[in-house]
């Protein structure tokens, strides 16, 4: 397995400049080893979202370093030319709805990316059913997403995040509409994914169900990142 | 490689079916209209290739027979036959007129027919069903538009008339059905009035000393004869020689018999550049209108159709969709909108088409202008959809 | 069930895909320029034509008898009226000539003034030759003198010269006074033959000028009409050809007649040749004069010929022929045509034979490179 983590240093952004500017990050420390589920909590409008579409490469830091493992992405610039190839080879996107594409069955929704890219269908569909089986919703493989149960969209969300076998996770609110037992469920699915694939998670979550589960947090207050242990309880 | 504007069509082939159908009837009303606008250049066309002929003699100074009245004595075809160039000469009357049979009446352009044989100009150049007019007198040829069937009879003025053949695409340039009789009918069908009329104006005349003279009585029959009978038609056709210039045979028949002649081209001039001119451009006019606004439903439908699945799209940009993907599934997606709803507004055009008083000329030429119009439209509307789509920040799939 | 949801949806794709092509291929396939033409096909007959002419005209009378005064006088008396038969001699009306009777006296007083002068100028001969010739007998012997002789003959001579000229003013009176008692004879206006009188122009007590028609009479047994028969074609007619007539007022009841006289004087205003047909038998009623009548002459019949429809005939460059079918591709052959029935049967003189298919109709017009499809017929026919 590749040593591949996230290490984020005094990384810090601004909307706007002047005396309307925002500093919605002012200085963020974060580091992520390969297979650690961490969890990243923090009152509305403390940043943690900015963090993440900046972690994502979707909006531009301002200043600072990012690594994705041992590459450099950004260091006051992006480092990287093929933003949208960086978010579709090295992250793993899980987002508050699982904004599956309607049209296409859950297989398909999963093996989306590889047959864009060019793979042959049934390669990726073989890739797809076995991510599927290893989150247990192989049975639904040919239902559409309309058909599925909150935490089937899920799961099968955090399935297609995973084909490309990302070394990064980023799951925003990923149980935010979910009951406590499927909330649950998701989290473990994260942490048994992370184990087995060696891959760095990182949970943005106000969720009081599931914020016992992590063994490490970053808070974020006004754009400011602290560190804290967490109580790292097991997921029955 | 997975086509995923085919998937999203299949999923919502309902939806998709009816917005196509609903934009091929928009098509099809275009295409009706163009057709509309064909049809009437085309009566005009049909009525100068009815008359199977060259060159038109008309009165001076007239733009008859079609847009002016004309009138010339009925034996200077001879004058004209003689004219070097000249095959054959033949008289023709038209009178626009309302027939009437037991089923009820229509409005017809009365055809006075010289009693030269089948082929000859001015007959009907080929039938549906029935005959040609064998006899001189009482017998009609009558265009199937007309709602007239053989064996009917039918009054014109005071005679009665047997239907004897059918004819099709015989319309004067207004689509008037044409109905041919015996011309030395429709000369007298021209000029006849009522019964009524023609006694006042008998008793009129023997009032007058000067008719009615005592010492005189046949003046007043002379008379009275010269007034009820006509040996005037419209127009005479002339079919040139093969190897006659009809420039040179008209320039002849100009400066020796002082009589307005025309040949197909100006004849065609006058009957599509004068006569339907001005609603031939009204309808020209509704038919570039209702093109425009075509297109701008097309394109709104293609942008509505995109701006639906906005998320979708900002999702796949974000989970690192290229942009080709993206472009690629509007495109399709655009023409197979456009080519659905142009079969759907060929098949509602050529099935409506015959249901119209007029006719509806519907021309492969504007088929195919149609269809690349179409797909041009869809490409285009797409690119205000594509634009929309590529503008979406991925951002707006995460939330805030 | 999703497996079975998907199959309809499939199936209602390809449903609603496999209509849209089945109806733009059929649009395409019926319209436009890959639709095939319609038309209808028969066959050459070898036959004999029986052509006839139609001509239509007018009944008329035979012989129309005007009957006018030869005075200028009033009429005082008509005894016919319109509508009467009359016999041949029958007197029918008295025109008077206001003076006439006073004129005939003053010229029977002429007369006798005229004899009495005759007589006059016989006596005066008489006495005058008596003397002529006693004063001869008396000039030998010198008694009487050659001047008084003279004198005497000259006065015999005149008398004999008074004497013719009275004859003669006599005769001049008798005869004036015979042609003034014809004159009255006259005012009788008397019918030539027996007939009917189909019209009466004046009335009773009416002035008429001399040589105004006063009757027209006709011989209501000898009816004809007045035929005007299209030049062309009219080659065969030839008196006593049977003809059928048909009257406006009795449609539906045909009468037989004959071409009675042939006219050598042609209408050239109208390119009609006019004919004077009879009826076998004259209806019952008689047919009002002036009614229009259809006459259809009944000519030999034609040696046998190719014969086709008169539909069939197109003209395609200046040429008239027909469109022949050569393993559905049809092609224009160039024909002779000669005469034709009223039936609408046309002589193929040359460049068809009995047997070959020809094109009667079509939907529209053809072409050499036309797709062709036969049917039954293009239009309802009865």
């Amino acid at each position: 397995m590749q040593a591949y983590g996230i290490k984020i240093s005094n990384l810090s952004k601004t909307f706007g400049r002047g005396d309307t500017a925002v500093h919605a990050l002012k200085e963020v420390n974060m580091q992520v080893e390969p297979g650690e589920v961490v969890g990243l909590i923090g009152p509305s409008g403390s940043g943690k979202s900015t963090l993440l579409k900046c972690l994502g490469a979707i909006i531009e830091p301002s200043a600072g370093q990012m690594y994705l493992g041992d590459q450099l992405i950004y260091d006051n610039g992006w480092k990287i030319s093929d933003l949208r190839a960086l978010r579709r080879d090295k992250i793993g996107f899980v987002f508050q709805a699982p904004y599956l594409i309607p049209f296409l069955n859950t297989l398909d929704n999963v093996a989306l990316l590889p047959m864009l890219a060019g793979k042959s269908n049934k390669e990726a569909r073989q890739r797809a059913l076995e991510l599927l089986t290893v989150l247990q919703v192989e049975h639904r493989a040919h239902a559409l997403p309309s058909r599925l149960s909150g935490g089937e969209q899920q799961r099968i969300a955090i399935a297609r995040g995973l084909i490309n076998r990302p070394p990064v996770i980023l799951a925003d609110e990923p149980t935010a509409a979910l009951d406590s037992v499927r909330a649950l469920t998701v989290i473990r699915t994260l942490n048994d994914i992370a184990r087995d694939y060696n891959t760095a998670v990182i949970v943005v979550t106000h969720d009081d169900k599931i914020i016992p589960t992590f063994k490490r947090l970053y808070h974020i207050r006004d754009g400011i990142t602290y560190e804290e242990q967490g109580q790292g309880r097991e997921i029955l | 490689m997975i086509s995923l504007a085919g998937r999203d069509i299949l999923h919502a082939w309902g939806k998709f079916v009816f917005t196509g159908v609903g934009l091929g009837l928009l098509i099809g009303v275009t295409l009706t209209m163009a057709g509309v606008y064909r049809g009437m250049v085309d009566d005009a066309q049909v009525l100068l290739d009815n008359s199977a002929a060259d060159l038109w003699v008309v009165q001076k100074d007239t733009l008859g027979p079609y847009a002016e009245p004309s009138n010339l004595p009925d034996d200077t075809w001879r004058a004209v036959a003689n004219i070097p160039g000249v095959a054959n000469a033949s008289n023709v009357t038209y009178l626009t007129m309302q027939v009437s049979s037991a089923s009820g009446e229509t409005r017809a352009l009365v055809t006075g027919i010289a009693n030269s044989g089948p082929g000859s100009s001015g007959w009907p150049l080929r039938l549906l069903a029935g005959r040609q007019v064998s006899k001189n007198h009482y017998e009609a040829v009558a265009d199937i538009a007309s709602g007239f069937k053989l064996g009917d009879s039918i009054q014109i003025r005071r005679n009665r008339y047997l239907i004897v053949g059918l004819t099709k695409r015989m319309v004067s340039s207004s689509g008037d059905p044409m109905i041919f009789i015996p011309l030395l009918d429709a000369q007298q069908a021209q000029f006849l009035k009522s019964n009524d009329a023609i006694a006042q104006n008998r008793r009129r005349i023997s009032q007058n000393p000067i008719f009615n003279n005592p010492r005189n009585p046949e003046v007043l029959d002379a008379v009275l004869d010269l007034q009820e009978s006509n040996t005037q038609v419209n127009a005479v056709l002339v079919q040139l020689k093969a190897q006659a210039e009809p420039k040179q045979v008209a320039e002849d028949m100009r400066r020796w018999l002082r009589l307005q002649v025309y040949d197909r081209e100006q004849m065609e001039q006058i009957l599509v550049g004068k006569l339907i001119a001005t609603s031939a451009r009204q309808i020209l006019m509704f038919l570039v209108i209702l093109a425009v606004v075509s297109a701008a439903i097309v394109a709104f439908i293609i942008y509505t159709l995109t701006m639906g699945k906005i998320r979708e799209i900002a999702v796949l940009k974000l989970i690192g969709t290229h942009n080709k993907s993206i472009i690629s599934m509007i495109i399709q997606q655009a023409l197979a909108l456009g080519i659905i709803g142009f079969m759907v507004g060929k098949i509602a055009a050529t099935v409506w088409a015959p249901f119209f008083p007029k006719y509806v000329l519907l021309v492969t030429q504007d088929t195919i202008t149609g269809l690349i119009a179409v797909l041009g439209m869809c490409v285009l509307a797409s690119f205000v959809a594509i634009y929309a789509a590529l503008r979406v920040d991925p951002a707006d799939a995460v939330g805030g | 069930m999703p497996e079975f949801f998907k199959q309809k949806k499939l199936l209602a794709v390809f449903a609603t895909m496999a209509l849209l092509a089945a109806g733009f291929i059929w649009v395409l396939l019926s319209s436009g320029p890959l639709a095939k033409i319609k038309i209808v096909v028969t066959e050459v007959q070898e036959q004999r034509l029986e052509p006839a002419l139609f001509g239509i005209g007018t009944v008329a009378a035979r012989y129309n008898y005007r009957i006018a005064s030869n005075n200028v006088g009033r009429a005082t008396t008509l005894n016919a009226d319109v509508g009467d038969k009359v016999e041949a001699g029958e007197i029918l009306g008295i025109i008077d000539v206001v003076d006439l009777d006073e004129k005939i006296n003053a010229q029977a007083a002429l007369v006798e003034r005229n004899k009495a002068q005759l007589n006059e100028a016989q006596t005066r001969l008489d006495y005058t030759g008596k003397q002529a010739e006693r004063y001869r007998k008396l000039l030998p012997s010198r008694s009487v003198s050659e001047e008084l002789d003279a004198s005497k003959q000259h006065e015999w001579i005149l008398a004999r010269s008074q004497m013719r000229s009275a004859t003669s003013e006599l005769v001049r009176a008798q005869a004036e006074h015979l042609g003034l008692l014809a004159l009255r004879e006259d005012r009788y206006l008397r019918a030539p033959v027996s007939g009917l009188i189909i019209a009466r122009h004046i009335d009773q007590g009416a002035t008429v000028l001399a040589g105004q028609t006063v009757f027209e009479l006709i011989d209501p047994q000898q009816l004809w009409i007045d035929v005007r028969f299209d030049q062309a074609g009219s080659m065969l007619l030839a008196e006593q050809q049977p003809t059928q007539i048909i009257l406006r007022s009795q449609e539906l009841q045909p009468h037989t007649g004959y071409v009675a006289r042939l006219e050598w004087l042609a209408d050239a205003v109208t390119e009609e040749r006019r004919a004077k047909v009879m009826f076998t038998q004259q209806p019952n009623p008689a047919p009002s004069i002036g009614e229009l009548a259809e006459v259809t002459v009944q000519l030999p019949q034609l040696a046998s010929t190719p014969v086709i429809a008169n539909a069939a005939i197109m003209r395609q460059a200046g040429t008239l022929g027909v469109w022949l079918l050569d393993d559905q591709q049809p092609f224009f052959q160039p024909v002779r045509i000669g005469r034709s029935d009223l039936a609408g049967n046309v002589q193929i003189l040359s460049g068809l034979s009995a047997g070959q298919q020809v094109v009667l109709y079509s939907s529209k017009p053809l072409t050499t490179n036309s797709r062709v499809k036969r049917v039954k017929q293009l239009a309802d026919t009865p």
